[in-house]
């Protein structure tokens, strides 16, 4: 084999005036129109009065921050299980690209406690399972249902396990950066192999504890609904965006002449993984769809007529189109994977799509006003309908991307650019995806 | 056909290199694995299977809908579950299976056909410790044209264990 000349060079990155003026643009923007959003918006709603108006004002807002949260931190998590996985695979690929996927776990800093922060908040408000009385069988609202799941869906444990779990993530993130930037003085083996020690035990431990934390954040919104492929379909959600954020930022370190041992080939990688977990997703949407179609059975079907029938129909078709249509068919070329500007087309596509997919798990649950069962409606559940994606909407997206790009670019400043003492960092540097 | 045996995929790369950069036309170079760079270096070609893969899905997922429409709607209409007759979440299992289905026989066939490879057919090994731990570089030599003499002699100044002719099949 020939090997052509490798330059490992020690290089950290150096936040520009573009890079501050666009984080704290979008952050500052987003408040604002947010801000806007939420006191022009005044719902007139038939049916409901005064008080659950503007009781929907809150859930409107919480329900937002909900969403951008959620994502957010979900994204940030499984940038480390990318490091994870690739460590326990044996990858030597994507050593040239390795501190982004730390940089990005890095958000979960901030993310982490803000999730929980809006947890706190949002729990009794957009909870259907922890408002007062439910579990409560002397209670008007009772609901015998949900007060047979209370030993599992009550307030303390729901905490503990929310805390424990993040807690656990970010942890492990934390020791996976300071194990790589060790490395990057001391040299040697034995960074390499604590961090394949750690990743073993987190893959095994995150598949788990992400099936319930996914469980508590977004399925027990809707708590008297459940689908056993939920998890993983969240799982597919947070993956696929974060390899996209991958993408998009070797993209963009490359252009501006970093990572000089990262090649179209790394792109080409990160291309092949997001067109093949594009297509993971739309397996797991289409199994828990088809299935629950399928046997209409009333209980599980509730889930999907409001998404399918209701004024969430044209959303629930356009995040098919923008999650598997667009990668499947634009990024099935090779040449498109490599290309900088298909590249960033596709990869806005997914990140919108998967947004908008968390958002569709979210809100036609969350923004449903309990009353209490009447007769004429036993449920005691008040539908209120899409309330379109306004100002609040793009303010809170904008506000939690602007924090996103400003932590992991900080992060990135921290470190070298790619590990340069990392025992696979010349295979890396030598990957060929051949011709 | 002149055959350079190597041992080492370094040196066998080094050879291909020299070789070609002599006006030498090489057949092909066999090795027990990939070597990174040596397809560049020789300018093969992409392979077209990935577009005889696509073909080969469309040609499933065509022939899938058209079977599952055929006998759901038009030819014996069965009323299961409640569902329409025609109604696209119903296709999308079976189409999908299918579509796999005829890209996988489709390629392992293409694969064959490419090959040269079939049932019954004696495997033609241009040296069969390529398939163990040497690799061969063939160099094609025409009559009275080209200087065995000197061929051989590059190919052992590159570190070959072995030189020898070999006819063509």
């Amino acid at each position: 084999m020939e090997h052509a000349e490798v330059h490992i060079r020690e290089e950290k990155y150096q936040i520009s005036d573009g890079n501050k003026k666009w984080a704290f643009g979008l952050m500052i923007v987003g408040l604002i129109l947010a801000a806007i959003g939420y006191f022009t918006y005044h719902p007139h709603i038939e049916g409901l009065g005064e008080h659950d108006l503007h009781h929907l004002i809150q859930k409107r807002l919480l329900s937002n921050l909900l969403v951008n949260g959620y994502f957010f931190f979900i994204v940030s998590i499984c940038a480390a299980v990318f490091i994870s996985i690739s460590q326990i695979a044996n990858a030597g690929w994507y050593i040239a690209i390795r501190r982004i996927p730390e940089a990005m776990s890095e958000y979960s800093l901030v993310g982490g406690p803000l999730y929980i922060l809006i947890s706190i908040i949002a729990l009794p408000v957009l909870y259907h399972w922890a408002h007062h009385g439910i579990m409560d069988a002397e209670s008007l609202n009772f609901d015998a249902i949900l007060a047979s799941k209370s030993w599992y869906l009550n307030v303390p444990f729901f905490y503990i396990r929310m805390v424990l779990f993040m807690g656990f993530w970010m942890f492990c993130a934390h020791l996976f950066r300071q194990y790589s930037r060790k490395e990057d003085l001391v040299g040697g083996l034995e960074n390499y192999k604590k961090t394949y020690a750690l990743s073993a035990g987190f893959t095994v431990v995150f598949g788990f504890t992400f099936s319930m934390f996914s469980w508590d954040q977004m399925m027990s919104i809707d708590a008297h609904w459940y689908s056993t492929i939920f998890s993983i379909y969240n799982f597919a959600t947070g993956w696929v965006s974060a390899l996209t954020i991958m993408y998009l930022f070797t993209h963009y370190l490359r252009g501006k002449g970093y990572l000089n041992i990262a090649s179209d080939e790394h792109q080409h990688d990160l291309g092949k993984f997001m067109f093949a977990f594009s297509v993971f997703w739309t397996y797991m949407f289409t199994s828990q769809f088809l299935l629950i179609w399928y046997a209409n059975i009333p209980e599980e079907v509730t889930y999907y007529t409001e998404r399918l029938f209701g004024s969430y129909n044209f959303l629930f078709f356009f995040i098919i189109f923008l999650n598997f249509i667009v990668p499947f068919f634009v990024f099935m070329r090779r040449d498109f994977k490599r290309s900088r500007i298909v590249g960033f087309i596709v990869g806005g596509a997914i990140l919108l799509g998967h947004w908008l997919d968390v958002f569709l798990m979210v809100m036609p649950s969350s923004m449903n006003i309990a009353t209490n069962p009447t007769d004429a409606n036993p449920t005691g559940i008040i539908k209120v309908d899409f309330q379109g994606i306004g100002l609040m909407e793009i303010g809170f997206l904008c506000l939690f991307a602007g924090l996103f790009l400003w932590m992991t670019l900080k992060a990135l400043t921290k470190a070298n650019l790619y590990p340069t003492k990392h025992p696979y960092v010349m295979e890396s540097a030598l990957h060929d995806v051949g011709i | 056909m002149i055959l350079g045996v190597y041992d080492n995929p370094d040196k066998t790369y080094a050879a291909t290199k020299k070789l070609l950069n002599s006006g030498y036309s090489v057949e092909d170079v066999y090795s027990p694995f990939a070597i990174h760079g040596i397809d560049r270096l020789m300018g093969i070609k992409r392979s077209k299977l990935s577009v005889a893969a696509f073909l080969f899905a469309m040609t499933g997922l065509s022939l899938a809908v058209t079977f599952q429409v055929y006998v759901s709607y038009f030819d014996w209409p069965m009323i299961i579950g409640g569902k329409p007759n025609l109604h696209i979440p119903t296709y999308i299992p079976i189409t999908f299976e299918l579509s796999i289905l005829f890209t996988a026989f489709g390629m392992v066939t293409c694969f064959f056909i490419v090959n040269r490879m079939f049932w019954g057919k004696n495997a033609d090994i241009i040296d069969i410790r390529v398939t163990d731990d040497l690799f061969v570089v063939a160099v094609n030599v025409q009559q009275n044209k080209t200087d065995i003499q000197a061929l051989n002699q590059l190919l052992i100044d590159n570190g070959a264990l072995e030189v020898r002719e070999r006819t063509k099949e």
